[in-house]
């Protein structure tokens, strides 16, 4: 009979604490010495009052036990030691009824050499089905590219067996032969015994091994696409026939190799994060909260409906397989005085010894583990701290008895000693005398009161098991700072991995006018600042302390008075603006709303600065009154005015109430009015408020402000672009300076947030480009509000375009082909001959063919850098054609180069150049080592960079001077289906409108491009080398490989595209003159950016100057 | 139950009744509301099918009444069924609650009928009248809200445990101003129900017997109102001992805040709930009552039960209570954020099973008998809405005092002040 499995959530595991046991080490019931199931089934009331949610029980089934019960004989039947089916039915029963769910070992990858399986394979002929279920061989050369796993016992993956006169292949020890999933029948018997597991109630598989189940000549034999197709096929069972179990992997691998066995939530439903364990006693001992960071920085996302499960210990050693072989020897140093300690490539310790007993320390451990994203495991016998034997052989010192009570065996067995399948622990400090369960469960301040209290405080938050991982970057590195969140539940995690007390100071800001609760006593904490910008939260920790902080919203509308902030406006009905914006309100808007409100928004560029003033400039009602476009001027302490653009509403009753719950981050203030109470927000949360902004372009209509009007331009696509389908509205959610908000599939409107006198650029170029040059490679221009005020420039408040279907933007898509790329090429050394130029010329760029290697390697990639150059060029050419057509419009006529236009762009070069120098020189004592030599060879060619510079006014150029993009690069292409679209006409928004909008060479696109090749090469490079560092040095130069033949198909295709046109100067030598002094100033803006944000980055523009011909 | 066809309300009286009684009344309230309706053009009264399930399938002769149906003789197409069925066999020692296991079957059919609204009717059949039925009915029946909970009037005196315990613990803990959480007349709506059968059905596999309509809504953020219902059962636990109800409200209450807690702990202050109707005119001011022999209950408890209230309550606490018990009638009162500390402190040690739960909630008693003579002390020359007053401001301690329970519910440590 098929039973239903024990929950009601499908995604339960999320939110479980695992208890991983050995049922021969947990509780023996019939005195032989050996734990069994009837023990454990005494115990579950033990293990539901820890709070464990989920019991994952160890190899059970019958065994010769030469692997601790991963070589298994029968599947389907009990180890006799530990009883019988009836036996683990009982206790799966007794376990459901206390809402514990069970997880069960599935190991499929190969079997006992005793199962029935194999003797009958041996003994079958050769080519026969029965033969066929194990992977056979005449020689044992086949797979030479799969490693040896167990290289302590085993020379060859291939072990002759005499009876079958064949090799047989096994990954693991010779009396484990594979399985051969070749061979259909394989599958279809694993899926029989794994459907008998859970048609008896089993909730869940942790499935053994999973990366080696297929093999295949030429490759390492791990992570086959076949062996994935298996795990698809075992999950698409398991959905199909059963409700609520789940499927663990184990798969010790790096986290992005782990990431594929998630498939699309098709695949597994959780995966071991291997390499964090090692990682978190690294950056305990070190007392640096760097390796924890860096590895979960590499960690990916994963499917919604899948999870990391994440352990401090487990039945297995400390494995150092994912580490550096540095950090190997640091943790051995570290973790394992004693040689007896090491096994295999690990540590064979339990948590408590590792960590000298301390028991600051075991809390501050376990506080990580149960707040990282993830499900946490505990291993038995860690909620009291107990102790390992480094005498017994293989893992066994961390596979003793439980210790129960300071009774004979712990309170294990009431057998003999000698009977015992393990001796219990017994020296002075780790001995079940001073460590069982007995004792601590009548302390209340024992370790295993604690866990209880930490366990069930975790149960209470589901932030825990589901919510997002943000990293803060407080100053101090002794300190570990991350804030969890999920719906409306945030909670800040700070950790001192100091054995001193540690101050902090954290940048809250996100969070300002929230309150921290501390939360395991619900003790309040001061109110992170609403005002204060730039102010940093200060936080104390004791040695090894740890704070778990709920961030609780101020709560508004509740009769809390003291939490109510929130400014009240009142009104006089539903669309009565006038007392928002005029008078009274505009005072309060001005005074006080507005300025607790932009700080917080991602489009205000000025969070820095102080504001010294806000007023509302004008403003205009729309959407029956419902919504209004206002212009505010923000002033500040220091610097220029800036003008903003806010489109507001008025939501009253009910929908304000939910409004609150789905946005609360769009909410200005409190409405009161006769009628209903209300809020008011930031309208483009509101769906009406957005249709109607595009009904105002759509139907070319006109708004009267105070001061002057707005008006709705559409364009001439529009009407075929829009169709007459309705077209749901949503938020966009990329945009940093502006706004987006999506329309159906079709239509995207961006608000222009910040405001400037003058035609937008972008709106301008789309316009351009749609309707006069059909320029097809753009998101189509479709129309725009445009606001007039007297006595002023106008300006664009929003620009419609259509949507384009896209598989990314080129900056992403250059990255994982490049992933691709560094993937095929890890394992090859560059010949020397095949060595890449160090400093190419440009004119060697463009006219020399690239590499065969390149090519070989590349794939797709290159046709593609061709492709984007002709487009660029078409761009270039579409933006000159006003010269040649009748219809001129001034701002787009091109104009000739003159010697005065070169000396203002030498001096300005120049300038720029001589700052991005000093500095350089300023911070060349806080770079890192790596980049240090460089650095200083950067600086050594200073005056040859400033002498280049200059040489560009050396005399006539024979070139234009066009509107370009002006901020051109990879992030601002989309990849198309085989085709590139550009984006994002704005140009640098930290640049006047003016200067955004001026004439210039093209060929500073061209340069901008060049240089985002090599950011690309470069970043993926350090990507990929953070897991692999060894790999840098011999992916260096097939990086520049990449880099120079990616320029130079886009350089060549560019040119040819150009052809004779004299937008780009002709003649070779002021070509590349023009196009290197336009690289340097890209190279050393680029150096500027990363020296003040990201100076570990600062190799990338380093490498690029020096790879320019000064 | 099987085959019972479609319905528009489900009225549902879950314990034993008259049925005579109940054919009359629930045919002549159903068919008058829809009448009357009809003529006012209220659409959502006007034709309602009505089906009355009630327990009468137990071999006695009721069952002659099954498929029974009352046609509105003025013809707006309102139909009475009546349908009686198998009740449990379980039953609370408190008659007028509905038990889990009945509400179980109950929302089972309502939901398999489709109505539109399910109306709970103490058995007693006070509320089944016209007049009273409406608005019980009319803001679920209409869709504005999913749950619609009663407002009794009652004496200063009357309904304690309600007032001391169930509604301020339950306001404090899901943040809707419920005045009466565990009312015997309540409507739900047809889109809450689905959701009920889930915690119903924990609720009864877990052998635990009340169901709370109104913290269930709470939970799951459905609108809820409350109407003020002129109706006056006779004191649910007269003639019963005091632990024993006890036991049977409060401990299903804390037994609830063991599984709800990580959507109570969330849950700061509270909101009022929308409330219609006109309140009552307040009775005759009621005679005085004799707190003498809880005083001495008090004192007893206080004398006998020190080594078990120790297990359950700080130092602090019992101090308090030590100087309690030194106080004549004229000076005793128990502070508000003393009892509120009390209850938390119950609450706790009923999730940790401190000691027998049974034990523990009648250790509990003498400390509320304390608390009723100290309200009765202080109420006594207060009228009625004075005496409301004061029972808000016992649920505004409960509210202030939440962050003690959370604090000790979250890190239950023993040695604290």
């Amino acid at each position: 009979m098929k039973r239903s499995g024990s929950t009601t959530d499908p995604l339960w595991y999320k939110d479980a604490i695992i208890y991983e046991l050995h049922v021969r080490a947990f509780m023996d019931s019939n005195n032989d010495g050996i734990g069994d199931l009837q023990g454990l089934t005494q115990k579950l009331d033990y293990l539901q009052d820890l709070g464990v949610t989920c019991l994952w029980l160890l190899p059970f089934f019958p065994s010769p036990l030469r692997d601790d019960g991963y070589d298994i004989s029968d599947y389907l039947n009990i180890h006799p030691n530990y009883g019988t089916i009836a036996d683990f039915q009982q206790f799966l029963d007794q376990a459901h009824n206390r809402g514990l769910q069970v997880l069960i070992e599935l190991v499929i990858n190969h079997t006992s050499d005793q199962h029935p399986w194999f003797q009958r394979a041996r003994h079958a002929p050769k080519g026969s089905p029965e033969r066929d279920f194990y992977v056979w061989s005449d020689t044992d050369q086949k797979y030479q590219g799969a490693r040896i796993i167990f290289t302590d016992t085993e020379k060859s993956n291939w072990t002759w067996d005499p009876e079958a006169q064949a090799y047989y292949w096994h990954r693991f020890f010779s009396h484990q032969p594979d399985l051969n999933y070749d061979n259909p029948q394989v599958l279809e018997e694993v899926l029989k015994i794994m459907r008998y597991w859970l048609d008896m109630g089993v909730d869940g598989l942790r499935v053994d091994a999973i990366p080696y189940l297929v093999e295949r000549e030429g490759t390492n034999c791990e992570n086959l696409p076949e062996t994935h197709a298996i795990m698809k096929r075992i999950r698409q069972e398991i959905d199909q026939e059963y409700f609520g179990r789940m499927m663990l992997a184990e798969a010790n691998q790096w986290p992005t190799d782990v990431r594929p066995y998630y498939g699309d939530g098709d695949e597994c439903h959780m995966a071991f994060h291997f390499p964090l364990m090692p990682r978190i006693y690294m950056a305990l001992r070190q007392e640096d909260r760097l390796p924890i960071t860096e590895i979960m920085a590499q960690t990916p996302s994963i499917p919604d409906n899948c999870q990391w499960g994440l352990f401090l210990r487990n039945h297995d050693e400390l494995t150092l397989e994912m580490v550096t072989d540095e950090e190997r020897d640091y943790m051995y140093l570290a973790y394992s005085a004693d040689p007896r300690m090491r096994i295999n490539i690990g540590i064979r310790r339990r948590l408590a010894p590792l960590v000298d007993n301390n028991r600051r320390r075991i809390e501050l451990l376990n506080s990580l583990l149960f707040s990282f994203p993830g499900t946490p495991l505990i291993y038995y016998g860690d909620e009291i701290g107990m102790g390992d034997n480094i005498y017994l052989g293989d893992r066994n010192g961390v596979r003793t008895p439980m210790q129960w009570s300071p009774d004979r065996n712990a309170g294990f067995s009431r057998a003999v000693p000698a009977k015992l399948y393990s001796p219990v622990v017994m020296d002075p400090v780790w001995g079940y005398e001073a460590i069982n369960v007995e004792a601590q469960q009548s302390d209340p301040s024992s370790l295993l009161s604690w866990m209880r209290n930490m366990i069930a405080l975790r149960k209470l938050f589901q932030v825990f098991g589901r919510g997002t991982l943000t990293f803060l970057n407080p100053a101090n590195r002794k300190v570990l700072a991350y804030v969890r969140e999920f719906e409306n539940q945030r909670v800040l995690c700070v950790a001192n991995l100091s054995r001193f007390a540690q101050p902090v100071e954290l940048d809250l800001e996100p969070y300002a006018g929230m309150s921290p609760v501390e939360m395991l006593g619900y003790v309040p904490f001061p109110k992170i600042p609403r005002h204060a910008a730039n102010q940093q939260y200060p936080l104390t920790l004791g040695p090894y302390g740890f704070l778990w902080l709920e961030l609780q919203a101020p709560v508004v509308g509740m009769g809390d008075d003291e939490a109510i902030e929130e400014p009240e406006i009142a009104l006089s009905g539903a669309t009565d603006w006038k007392s928002v914006l005029e008078g009274n309100g505009q005072r309060e808007i001005e005074e006080t709303v507005l300025k607790d409100f932009l700080p917080h928004q991602r489009w205000f560029g000025s969070k820095a600065r102080t504001i010294k003033a806000i007023k509302v400039t004008d403003w205009a009602a729309f959407h029956e009154g419902g919504s209004a476009l206002a212009l505010i001027d923000v002033s500040y302490a220091s610097g220029d005015a800036e003008s903003y653009l806010l489109a507001l509403a008025l939501t009253f009753g009910r929908a304000a109430e939910e409004l609150r719950q789905r946005h609360p981050e769009s909410v200005l203030a409190r409405l009161s009015s006769i009628e209903e109470d209300g809020v008011l927000h930031d309208g483009l949360v509101d769906p009406g408020t957005v249709e109607a902004l595009l009904a105002l372009i759509t139907e070319a209509g006109e708004l009267t402000s105070r001061h002057g009007n707005i008006r709705g331009v559409p364009s001439t696509i529009l009407e075929n672009l829009r169709g007459t389908a309705p077209l749901a509205p949503r938020l966009g959610s990329a945009e940093q300076s502006n706004t987006s908000v999506i329309f159906g599939d079709r239509l995207i409107l961006k608000l222009f947030r910040r405001q400037q006198p003058g035609p937008n650029p972008d709106t301008e170029i789309g316009r351009y480009l749609t309707e006069y040059a059909h320029f097809p490679n753009i998101a189509p221009f479709s129309g725009s509000i445009e606001y007039k005020c007297e006595g002023q420039d106008g300006s664009t408040l929003a620009m419609l375009q259509g949507l384009v279907a896209n598989e990314g933007d080129g900056w992403q898509w250059t990255l994982e082909e490049l992933d691709r790329y560094y993937e095929s090429t890890a394992s090859r050394a560059l010949r020397p001959e095949h060595m890449p130029p160090a400093r190419p010329s440009l004119s060697r760029l463009s006219e020399e063919p690239e590499p065969a290697l390149a090519h070989e390697h590349m794939g797709i990639y290159l046709s593609a850098a061709a492709l984007l150059g002709t487009r660029t060029a078409e761009m270039h050419l579409a933006l000159a054609r006003n010269g040649m057509s009748a219809v001129e419009d001034p701002s787009f006529a091109p104009e000739p180069m003159t010697l005065q236009d070169m000396e203002r762009l030498r001096d300005s070069l120049v300038e720029h150049a001589a700052q991005a120098f000093d500095a350089l020189k300023e911070n060349l004592s806080r770079l890192p080592d790596a980049a240090v030599e460089l650095a200083g060879l950067v600086l050594s060619r200073r005056r040859a960079a400033l002498d280049r510079l200059r040489q560009i006014a050396g005399g006539e150029i024979h070139a234009l001077r066009t509107r370009i993009h002006g901020d051109y690069h990879l992030g601002q292409v989309l990849r198309t289906k085989g085709d590139f679209v550009i984006l994002d006409f704005e140009g640098e928004p930290a640049r006047s409108l003016a200067e955004r909008r001026a004439k210039q060479s093209p060929l500073k696109d061209v340069a901008g491009m060049l240089r985002s090749f090599s950011y690309a090469a470069f970043s993926a490079l350090m990507r990929y080398s953070s897991r692999r560092p060894e790999a840098f040095e011999q992916l260096e130069p097939w990086a520049r490989m990449w880099e120079q033949a990616a320029s130079s198909v886009f350089l060549r295709s560019y040119r040819e595209s150009i052809g004779g046109a004299s937008l780009a100067p002709c003649e070779p030598s002021q070509f590349e003159r023009l196009l290197e002094a336009f690289l340097l100033d890209k190279a050393l803006y680029e150096l500027v950016y990363e020296l003040n944000n990201r100076p570990s980055w600062v190799r990338i523009p380093l490498s690029g100057i020096l790879s320019l011909p000064l | 139950m099987n085959q019972a066809g479609t319905a528009d309300l489900l009225l549902a009286i879950p314990a034993a009744v008259n049925v005579e009684q109940l054919r009359t009344a629930a045919t002549e309230a159903v068919l008058h509301m829809s009448a009357v309706a009809a003529v006012g053009d209220e659409r959502s009264l006007s034709g309602l099918r009505a089906a009355v399930v009630y327990p009468g399938l137990s071999g006695t002769p009721e069952t002659s009444a099954d498929g029974s149906v009352h046609l509105d003789p003025t013809g707006t197409g309102g139909e009475v069924r009546f349908l009686p069925f198998a009740p449990p066999a379980t039953s609370s020692v408190i008659p007028w609650l509905g038990l889990s296991t009945t509400y179980q079957a109950l929302f089972g059919t309502a939901r398999e009928m489709g109505v539109t609204a399910c109306a709970v009717i103490a058995p007693d059949l006070a509320a089944l009248k016209a007049e009273l039925l409406k608005p019980l009915l009319a803001p679920v029946l209409d869709g504005s809200f999913d749950l619609v909970m009663p407002i009794y009037p009652i004496g200063k005196f009357e309904g304690l445990l309600n007032s001391g315990i169930l509604a301020p613990l339950t306001r404090a803990l899901y943040g809707k101003r419920v005045r009466f959480p565990l009312a015997p007349d309540f409507s739900i709506s047809g889109r809450l129900l689905p959701e009920l059968e889930q915690p119903v059905q924990r609720i009864t596999s877990q052998g635990k017997t009340l169901f709370w309509p109104a913290t269930e809504a709470a939970l799951r953020d459905r609108s809820i109102c409350q109407v003020y219902l002129n109706v006056h059962h006779p004191a649910a636990a007269d003639g019963l001992d005091l632990s024993t109800v006890l036991t049977q409200t409060v401990g299903p209450l804390f037994a609830e805040m063991e599984v709800n807690a990580p959507l109570w702990q969330r849950v700061r202050g509270s909101q009022p709930v929308t409330t219609s109707g006109t309140p009552p005119a307040p009775a005759a001011d009621e005679a005085t009552v004799d707190v003498r022999s809880m005083l001495e209950t008090f004192a007893l408890g206080f004398r006998n039960l020190q080594e078990v209230w120790s297990l359950v309550l700080p130092p602090v606490t019992l101090l308090e209570l030590k100087r309690l018990t030194r106080l004549g009638p004229d000076q005793f009162r128990m502070p508000d954020d003393l009892w509120v500390r009390i209850v938390y402190d119950f609450a706790l040690a009923y999730r940790l099973r401190t000691l027998s739960r049974t034990h523990l909630l009648g250790a509990l008693t003498p400390l509320y008998l304390g608390w009723v003579a100290s309200y009765v002390l202080e109420v006594s020359n207060l009228r009625i809405h004075e005496a409301e007053h004061r029972i808000e401001r016992l649920a505004r301690a409960y509210e202030e005092g939440k962050p003690y329970l959370l604090s000790r519910w979250r890190w239950p440590d023993r040695f604290n002040p």
